[in-house]
């Protein structure tokens, strides 16, 4: 099990946005998490991760993590290549690794193009390519995905999915936020967040 | 913590301030602002000054322009150097938490912003202190420099810590004007300073000490030192805050 929560809850003030979560991911598997704006999506996520502390409850997470916030964070003055040297500092990849790591990333989301770019002069959807690129750069064993694909166009929508599978097949245990349930058919399981309780 | 991280962090991080227009803008023309404005103002008579610092009853003598220089030197070091200090802690803070789950540690983020600022601050203090000097020839310019470092120290510690508690950027600019415009660039002149009811008060903000430094080192051979003992204890408070807030805000949960 890579990662496995146990009787979450979170309240802010006196409104309960998490009140009992129990959930847990297996390596090689896609799951997707639905529900209506403000249902606490986004909360459960930055729990999951380590930027929030819950009131109740326990997260256990094993391996390597890889987080894709729904807001893209990103330094706006610092280049696309820039990015993908600071970070790889981060997760303690060698130079060689994260060369050949950010140059797959590059071409299989094709923005190669934008490489020597700063942030401020790329586009939304473009920002968001490598918001996600962060989060796959060390090859995580869980992936967090906080709704990825705001601003792709058609064809990174369907690269991103082919990425996502291939990733599953690896052994990588993918939770994802989505709002379309017609991504049914890609997820081995989905959850709806209602009334803060999974369902 | 490794040495890699925290030379990447300074060399990224020296980067996007370098890229933002704002800063190399209000860097170079606020300090020649300052010195063009004292120059077009203030006249060429003596006045007598109060070296607080040293004795209550010691004076020296000094034009007026020639000290106002070297306050307005002070002043725009301190602003300066604590707008910057704001930018490098506030702006960015959600991408440097991304950054620390992704595996950098709070403490080694916070030496690569601090080593940054210390490099901004020298920066700033010699190149404020050639241009005082092309202004207004400084007896000591090597000490003067140092006092300009100190008010850079203080203020950039002040800085740190607005950040550090102030989330919206608008409220910590404020913050920042409000202190350095009633403390560096009113009640420390001193010209105000020597007519003050209650020095007291003066004598307990933040910039009194590195003012003093500044002018003792500038235009005299008294010895600065416990002036300048008594900023730098004054800097390292605020920083020490600013560095516990800054660690308790950044670390995962």
């Amino acid at each position: 099990m890579i990662l496995n929560s146990e009787h979450i809850a979170k309240s802010f003030g006196k409104n309960k946005v998490l009140k009992d979560i129990s959930f847990q991911l297996e390596a090689g598997s896609i799951t997707g998490i639905v529900g209506e704006n403000g249902s606490g999506k986004s909360v459960l996520m930055e729990i999951i991760v380590g930027l929030r502390n819950a009131d109740k409850g326990s997260v256990n997470r094993k391996g390597r993590i890889g987080y894709c916030p729904q807001k893209v964070l990103l330094f706006p003055h610092l280049t696309v290549q820039e990015h993908f040297n600071y970070f790889s500092v981060a997760y303690g990849l060698s130079s060689a690794q994260s060369k050949k790591r950010s140059e797959e990333l590059l071409q299989h989301l094709n923005y190669k193009k934008y490489q020597q770019e700063k942030i401020i002069n790329l586009s939304g959807g473009t920002q968001q390519k490598l918001n996600l690129s962060i989060a796959l750069l060390h090859e995580p064993d869980l992936l967090i995905l906080d709704e990825p694909y705001n601003g792709f166009d058609w064809d990174t929508y369907q690269r991103f999915w082919k990425f996502t599978n291939q990733l599953k097949k690896q052994g990588c245990a993918i939770l994802i936020v989505t709002h379309l349930l017609s991504e049914q058919e890609r997820l081995d399981r989905i959850y709806e967040l209602k009334n803060g309780i999974l369902e | 913590m490794t040495v890699n991280k925290i030379i990447t962090g300074l060399s990224m991080i020296m980067r996007i301030l370098i890229r933002q227009k704002i800063v190399m803008i209000l860097l170079l023309i606020i300090p020649a602002f300052f010195l063009t404005i004292v120059q077009l103002t203030t006249s060429n008579r003596i006045l007598p000054f109060q070296l607080a610092s040293v004795g209550d009853d010691v004076f020296i003598n000094i034009s007026e322009n020639g000290i106002s220089f070297i306050f307005f030197a002070v002043a725009s070091t301190g602003f300066l150097v604590a707008f910057l200090a704001l930018n490098l802690i506030q702006k960015n803070n959600a991408v440097n938490r991304r950054l620390i789950i992704c595996g950098y540690h709070p403490i080694e983020l916070l030496i690569s912003i601090l080593l940054t600022l210390f490099l901004v601050i020298v920066f700033i203090a010699v190149y404020v202190g050639v241009l005082t000097n092309a202004f207004f020839t400084i007896e000591h310019i090597g000490r003067f420099i140092f006092g300009l470092v100190l008010i850079g120290f203080v203020y950039g510690s002040y800085g740190m810590l607005v950040g550090s508690l102030i989330k919206m950027e608008l409220e910590g600019i404020l913050m920042i004007v409000l202190l350095v415009n009633i403390d560096v660039g009113w009640l420390q002149n001193p010209l105000f300073y020597a007519e003050a009811q209650n020095q007291a008060i003066i004598k307990f903000l933040p910039a009194y000490f590195p003012s003093q430094t500044a002018i003792i080192s500038a235009v005299t051979d008294y010895s600065a030192t416990t002036a300048t003992i008594n900023g730098s204890l004054y800097g390292l408070v605020f920083l020490i805050f600013s560095m516990l807030i800054f660690f308790y805000k950044m670390r995962t949960k």
